[in-house]
């Protein structure tokens, strides 16, 4: 993503716009984990640390910026509504520290952690 | 219901006011299902005051609908339910939340309740153990459903409030004993959000998921009392996130819109012109507007010509001054509520200009001392700050010079006084924002200190006379920038020295720039800076406010 400026061009890498998303996902309520996008076998994997950022997939089309999560909810949830949240929460706070728009955000849900049995 | 006389109540008449003596020892699940309703039924009262507090996650709004049709979802559940067993009515209640559950703290209310069910599971009814019993599992459950819990939102408020209810319930069996004090204890951890949220003591409010929470408890506790939902006000001033001072007139308009691709900063300067107090949050599209003018038609026809307007509200201030005088006996929630009041500590801040000085109140402290730069408080000023506070008071002298005097105010007063010893005023700041309630006199000026620590202090002033220090030459009258303190660059404007100490410091390693602009620099003048800054650094938030002090130009904080 690239801004002209005064003084010169400021460009964003979607890793720095993946970094801003991940925070907002992992604040996200409903939210226990993210799952590599990379797995074909569609298990889902809770990741730790640093590697939050391979469940969040940024692409660039044009000047447009979209953002695709693949997480883990938290059973006992209403999975859209969370869905629904995480949409809002991610376009919300990346918009705000980006002062650019997000034109998409796709919310992949790869799995349901059961924490603790009803 | 319940033990006792209470039992006999028909299903549709509150209790009264005599039959409310008798203490209640046990619910079972028609007296919770009572319970949920009259909850609801308190919220659906405030659910446009709640609504009017939501800035987090996302300022647009809706919490209290949310919360409010979450809680109806949960209802309708019950609402022919015969059940007697309280853990059949739970666990109906849980069902229909998670099925209705909508925004953010409407999925954490439905795992509350959920978490509150599982703990319920099989008792028929509950007592004052079983009901600290599942607000912890409610809390641990509702814990569980994030990675990185937010404190300061309706997560703490639950938290805390379980917190008051194992407490109490270890040495009272009443339940509207122990009932009232979980309510007390929810009031006083809404209040605290703002200290543990910054984006919500920015925009003056409490967290509007915790406020919700609270309602819903309150209104069970007004249930058992006796008390109907028509006599209290309180809480409608409560919610008033601006109390108006006497000069004031005019109109306290809100609303919010909607459209796409919206300029907030543009769309801010502009209301800002319109009238006072403005606060405008949200994103390119949904904006929250709060603003006080004297024609209310001004700010709607120009947020109308941006996009579609929703949640209109406007109050006559001057009406709502007068409710304020009539219920000034009671504190309202949003009040900036001092230290003191909470946790006996009290909080003395050296602060100039009357910006700064508003900024160091709504942050709790209790008292005001001015002084700064150049204007040194003595210890006498200092002790007689102290000396209508509590016995314990943590001063922040906010100025190196300042800091000997406020040491000898230690020494010589017979309190137990500790001193922060901040430096700059965004280092006090930052010291009283991390005032934790919870903890005693000595954690505190500890926690504070590393918290100062941790804030970059730029501080733009004119030189008063030629000089060379730290390797930096400096010609009278120059302008120059200190870096925490000490002399870092000079230059002929301000805009080039800030730039200068932005690259000493490494600014885009920080990500929240707040701007102080003091009391010689015009807003226009103070606004085009901010622009400029975030135009060069967009990854920051950029925060200007009119600090009013003499002597620095700016002020601005890196964290």
């Amino acid at each position: 993503m690239t801004e002209k400026t005064r003084l010169g061009k400021i460009e964003v890498s979607p890793t720095a716009i993946a970094n801003l998303a991940s925070r907002s996902v992992l604040e996200s309520y409903g939210v226990v984990g993210m799952s590599s996008r990379s797995l074909g076998s569609g298990l889902a994997d809770l990741l730790r640390g640093d590697s939050h950022k391979r469940g969040i997939e940024v692409r660039l089309e044009g000047d447009e910026i979209i953002i695709d999560l693949y997480v883990i909810i938290e059973y006992g949830t209403r999975i859209s509504a969370v869905a629904h949240n995480i949409m809002s929460n991610v376009k919300f706070g990346v918009e705000k520290s980006l002062g650019l728009p997000v034109a998409q955000v796709n919310v992949h849900v790869r799995g349901v952690r059961v924490s603790s049995e009803d | 219901m319940v033990d006792g006389k209470a039992q006999k109540v028909q299903e549709d008449r509150p209790l009264r006011k005599h039959e409310t003596g008798n203490p209640i020892w046990t619910c079972e699940g028609q007296g919770l299902k009572r319970l949920l309703k009259a909850g609801t039924a308190w919220l659906e009262r405030h659910m446009e005051a709640v609504n009017s507090l939501n800035v987090f996650p996302v300022p647009d709004g809706d919490t209290g609908t949310n919360m409010l049709l979450t809680m109806q979802a949960a209802l309708e559940e019950i609402a022919n339910s015969p059940e007697p067993s309280v853990s059949a009515i739970a666990h109906a209640a849980a069902h229909g939340a998670l099925m209705g559950a909508r925004g953010n703290s409407g999925v954490i209310l439905s795992q509350i309740l959920r978490g509150a069910a599982r703990d319920l599971d099989r008792k028929h009814e509950f007592n004052a153990a079983d009901l600290a019993s599942f607000m912890k599992e409610a809390t641990t459950t509702a814990y569980k459903g994030v990675i990185k819990p937010v404190e300061g939102t309706i997560l703490t408020v639950v938290r805390e409030a379980a917190e008051a209810a194992v407490t109490v319930a270890a040495e009272e069996e009443d339940l509207r004993l122990v009932l009232e004090k979980i309510v007390k204890a929810a009031k006083e951890s809404v209040a605290r959000t703002p200290s543990l949220l910054p984006v919500l003591a920015e925009a003056g409010v409490v967290d509007a998921g915790g406020q919700g929470l609270f309602i819903i408890m309150e209104g069970m506790l007004r249930y058992i009392r006796g008390e109907t939902v028509e006599v209290d006000f309180a809480l409608e001033t409560a919610v008033d996130l601006h109390v108006p001072s006497e000069d004031e007139y005019g109109y306290d308009v809100q609303f919010i819109i909607q459209g796409q691709d919206m300029n907030l900063e543009e769309i801010r300067d502009t209301l800002a012109a319109m009238g006072e107090s403005t606060l405008v949050v949200g994103d390119s599209t949904t904006i929250k507007v709060h603003i006080h003018t004297e024609e209310p038609g001004t700010p709607l026809n120009y947020g109308a010509s941006i996009g579609s307007l929703s949640k209109i509200i406007v109050e006559n201030m001057q009406e709502q001054y007068q409710e304020f005088i009539l219920s000034q006996a009671r504190p309202a929630v949003t009040s900036p509520v001092t230290s003191e009041e909470i946790c006996g500590i009290a909080t003395v801040v050296v602060a100039q200009g009357p910006g700064l000085v508003r900024v160091f109140e709504s942050l709790g402290a209790s008292a005001v001392v001015p002084g700064g730069q150049t204007m040194n408080p003595s210890t006498e000023e200092l002790l007689k700050a102290a000396e209508n506070l509590t016995d314990q008071v943590i001063i922040l002298p906010n100025n190196s010079n300042i800091i000997l005097a406020a040491q000898q105010a230690q020494k010589l007063s017979e309190k137990n006084i500790r001193v922060v010893p901040t430096k700059t005023m965004p280092q006090g700041v930052s010291a009283l924002l991390a005032f934790n309630y919870q903890a005693d006199l000595d954690t505190n000026a500890r926690v504070m200190e590393r918290a100062a620590g941790e804030v970059q202090t730029v501080e733009i002033t004119t030189a008063t006379r030629s000089v060379q220090l730290n390797g930096v030459k400096v010609k009278k009258g120059e302008v120059i920038g200190l870096l925490n303190d000490s002399l870092a660059v000079s230059g002929r404007s301000p805009e080039q020295v800030i730039e200068g100490v932005f690259r000493q410091m490494n600014v885009e390693e920080y990500e929240i720039i707040t701007i102080y602009y003091g009391e010689s620099v015009a807003q226009e003048e103070a606004e085009a800076l901010a622009a400029r800054i975030s135009q060069d650094y967009p990854e920051q938030e950029i925060e200007l406010v009119n600090g009013g002090q003499p002597h620095y130009l700016y002020i601005i904080s890196a964290e």
